[in-house]
């Protein structure tokens, strides 16, 4: 009986390693997509500045505008989803980071509370 | 041995630019006890992180029952039954024993069975389940990440440095338990820097030293002479 049910879970064991996805977790899209909102951040900030430029040579009218919506206006509309991205993906990692140190710093303080109380313990005892 | 459940092939691995692990190379058996043993420094906890998938070696193959897992997320190997004991504790100090367990619930598992399988194993925790974990002793904060580990049902069991800080007595009953888990099906793979109590109900032993394999066997025939080669640095004859 003891070895079906391990048989069992032995099964189910290799078909979930069988089903296991490989490669390109969730860690990798976080971090391309944080690298993506960098790119898309600095490439906004340039064409911004470029269209202004290019806006302020000349005093076509016409010209101006076009330099505006195909610079300034894409530009700050990538500025605005890189730092939308960034801030995303670069919290998600922080938040992260933070839980672990929570756990961490909690871990230490009962160990100081156990240390003593232990002390109390041992003078009480004497 | 019988067919592998766990394989680590020509596994190189390290941290940055310093390799810790230089072409390893082991298998785990089903339903067998592995010990790897060495000195400190000699790459054992690092070969479990790439075994839990925590590091993701730099070059070999990780062979998980049957199908090449190298550099499947650890939270996907531990869900599929891939469950480690890391060294030290594995359990939060300022939970209750009650309330570690409710964290083995994660697999879809209920509190009522979780609890059940803890309590009939270790009945001790069940007179302290409403105690905080990290006022228990150090054996039984051992027992307790054992009993929360084999809540979740693991197909391969890892232990990292289980007797750490623990007394010899404490630490030869843990390992009768371990040797019963194993006798359950789970495959167990431990990691130790004491060798003795160890090799008691290990079938086989991996002796490392400066992240290669020095020595391998069936564990009863692991001798003094080749332990203290690795400990001690000098050759074993």
């Amino acid at each position: 009986m003891e070895s079906e049910v391990n048989d069992d879970r032995i099964q189910a064991f290799t078909q979930e390693i069988g089903e296991l996805k490989l490669r390109g977790g969730r860690g990798d899209r976080e971090r391309i997509l944080l690298v993506i909102g960098v790119i898309a951040l600095v490439a906004g900030v340039v064409l911004a500045v470029l269209g202004g430029f290019q806006a302020s040579g000349t005093t076509d009218l016409g010209d101006q505008v076009a330099f505006l919506a195909t610079g300034t206006f894409i530009g700050l509309a990538l500025v605005v989803l890189g730092t939308a991205l960034f801030i995303r993906y670069s919290v998600a990692r922080f938040m992260r980071f933070w839980l672990v140190r929570l756990v961490h710093e909690h871990r230490s303080e009962t160990d100081r509370v156990v240390a003593a109380l232990k002390e109390v313990e041992e003078k009480l005892g004497r | 041995m019988t067919e592998p459940i766990l394989e680590l092939r020509n596994i190189r691995a390290g941290y940055g630019a310093i390799e810790v692990l230089h072409d390893l190379s082991f298998a785990v058996g089903r339903g067998q006890v592995v010990v790897l043993l060495g000195p400190n420094g000699a790459g054992k906890s690092t070969a479990i992180k790439v075994v839990s998938g925590l590091l993701r070696p730099n070059s070999g193959q990780l062979i998980v029952a049957g199908r090449d897992v190298t550099g499947a997320r650890p939270d996907a190997l531990a869900r599929a039954g891939l469950c480690t004991i890391p060294e030290g504790r594995g359990i939060f100090p300022n939970l209750t024993v009650r309330e570690n367990l409710v964290m083995a619930t994660f697999t879809g598992f209920k509190l009522a069975d979780v609890e059940e399988r803890a309590y009939s194993r270790f009945p001790r925790l069940s007179e302290r389940r409403n105690q905080l974990a990290g006022t228990m002793s150090g054996g039984e904060q051992q027992m307790l990440s054992l009993a929360r580990a084999l809540a979740t049902e693991p197909a391969i069991l890892l232990l990292d440095e289980l007797s750490m800080g623990l007394a010899p007595k404490i630490v030869a009953e843990l390992y009768e338990q371990v040797a019963s888990i194993a006798d359950d099906g789970v495959s167990v793979l431990v990691v130790e820097q004491f060798a003795r109590t160890v090799l008691g109900v290990a079938d086989w032993a991996v002796v490392l030293a400066h992240g290669t394999v020095q020595a391998a066997g069936p564990a009863s025939e692991i001798g003094e002479d080749v332990l203290a080669g690795a400990y001690l640095g000098s050759s074993p004859t």
